[in-house]
């Protein structure tokens, strides 16, 4: 749905440009985009596609704003460290100030199988218009790629570690071929046909083991966003074939050729339509989360919200404890080392000061109760 | 160095082969190529490799930005001058 008088002279600069105009920002008002992840690259998304009069946000993210975010979370401030404001919570704060012509839906919460398909479903008509990627893991990925194939939604991918950066933009395959993009020859394979698997845990730098740096996150982030702004115009023929690398330490900038790879391959998702990863085949309760020294326990069967009280007050003889009405934190020693724990009031838990998803059960399960 | 193929190596895999961002090597296939490179740096060789002849699924490799899964995949032929990319997912963000 457009505005009924929207007013359209601050986007008087794109519109100038080729295949754009009044029709493509109007496109553009129009428009839902489920922004997955607003942490390094989610926030320069949310920023650039707000600015670009993209009519409606669904900003999904499951943490806490930190002091080390700051470096390249270009949403976020030292206010909002003090304050303990959840990530999605803040960027909906900042956008209003920045285009009160877009809507934003904040959602604090992890996106996993379970309701993945519903917030989507958060968009204007029952569903968005383009998913974009500011995931950090390649789980949660592979399960938007999923849902992005099931539903038909044009998925853009990102990804950024140390001083490396890739994106590529998927118009997916539909069952009947009847897309927009795919009427007019502009499909491409999906995530899954690239890499068939994602690599296992430990292989890859984390941002706490290669650090990662903020241009990097800014170019991949407003590449994908670049993407976004042709595919919700219906630019179809603009969108890159190709999957984007860069190397900003090396500079090197790569254009990899991927178009074959739905025509050759046999990709369980966009050719078979297996779902694994929407269908809770593949997928753990638990993630390691990059950039930090910390599990998530995302626990499938919450019965009731929690008490957050009574669990502080437990909680205080092993250390400080502090609530709102977003989360609990506490500091925790079990067997000499230092834990922070953190519950989130839909029974999510992130048990920071380790790696070990079997560490953090464990202190779950001893100081909250399985 | 004419006949050389230039093997750019990924960061994470920077330490299974002394930390060199690329390595020129000798070879008229991939298969080759990837043998010279993972018989000198064995390390390298069980990350690459998911049994022998089959490379992980999570890693690509690109001759001159084309992907040997659509071309002859280990058996496409090199030669002098081409650019052999290893690419793993990039996963941060």
């Amino acid at each position: 749905m457009t505005p009924v008088t929207p007013d359209l002279a601050r986007y008087h600069r794109q519109m100038l440009l080729p295949g754009f105009g009044e029709a493509g920002q109007l496109k553009l008002l129009g428009s839902s985009v489920f922004v997955v992840g607003c942490g390094a690259l989610g926030t320069v998304i949310a920023n650039t596609l707000a600015r670009a009069g993209v009519g409606q946000l669904i900003i999904v993210d499951r943490d806490f704003i930190e002091i080390t975010n700051l470096q390249r979370q270009i949403l976020f401030d030292e206010k909002d460290v003090a304050d303990a404001i959840p990530k999605a919570e803040a960027a909906k704060r900042k956008i209003n100030a920045i285009n009160s012509q877009v809507e934003v839906i904040a959602v604090v919460d992890d996106v996993n199988h379970a309701n993945v398909e519903k917030l989507i479903a958060l968009g204007r008509g029952g569903k968005v218009d383009l998913i974009i990627d500011g995931v950090d893991n390649f789980e949660t990925r592979y399960l938007v790629n999923d849902a992005a194939v099931k539903l038909g939604i044009p998925y853009v991918y990102g990804g950024a570690v140390g001083t490396v950066g890739a994106s590529y933009a998927i118009l997916p395959h539909t069952p009947k071929a009847d897309s927009a993009w795919e009427k007019t020859g502009y499909a491409t394979p999906c995530l899954r046909c690239i890499f068939e698997q994602a690599p296992p845990p430990g292989l890859n730098p984390t941002c706490d083991t290669a650090g990662v740096i903020g241009p990097g996150v800014s170019i991949i982030a407003n590449y994908q966003a670049n993407e976004a702004l042709k595919i919700l115009t219906g630019n179809y023929d603009r969108v890159a074939r190709t999957m984007l690398n860069i190397d900003l330490w090396e500079n090197t900038v790569r254009q990899f050729k991927v178009a074959k790879a739905y025509d050759v391959g046999e990709c369980e998702c966009c050719k078979k339509r297996n779902f694994e990863f929407l269908d809770g085949k593949f997928g753990s309760s638990t993630t390691t989360l990059c950039g930090r020294n910390a599990v998530q326990l995302s626990l499938k069967q919450q019965a009731g919200k929690m008490d957050f009280d009574e669990i502080a007050a437990r909680l205080r003889p092993h250390g400080a404890v502090s609530v709102n009405k977003f989360m609990l934190r506490a500091d925790i020693k079990d067997n000499g080392e230092p834990y922070e724990l953190t519950l989130f009031t839909d029974g999510r838990a992130i048990v920071k000061g380790t790696k070990e998803p079997n560490t953090a059960r464990g202190i779950y399960a001893k100081y909250v109760g399985a | 160095m004419a006949d050389t193929i230039t093997v750019r190596i990924p960061t994470a895999l920077r330490p299974q082969v002394e930390n060199q961002e690329s390595i020129a090597i000798a070879g008229a296939s991939v298969k080759q190529v990837l043998g010279v490179l993972t018989t000198r740096y064995p390390e390298l060789g069980k990350r690459l490799y998911k049994k022998e002849n089959e490379l992980n699924r999570f890693i690509n490799v690109y001759i001159n930005d084309e992907d040997i899964r659509f071309l002859e995949n280990l058996e496409t032929p090199v030669k002098g001058g081409d650019e052999l990319s290893i690419v793993p997912a990039i996963a941060g963000g």
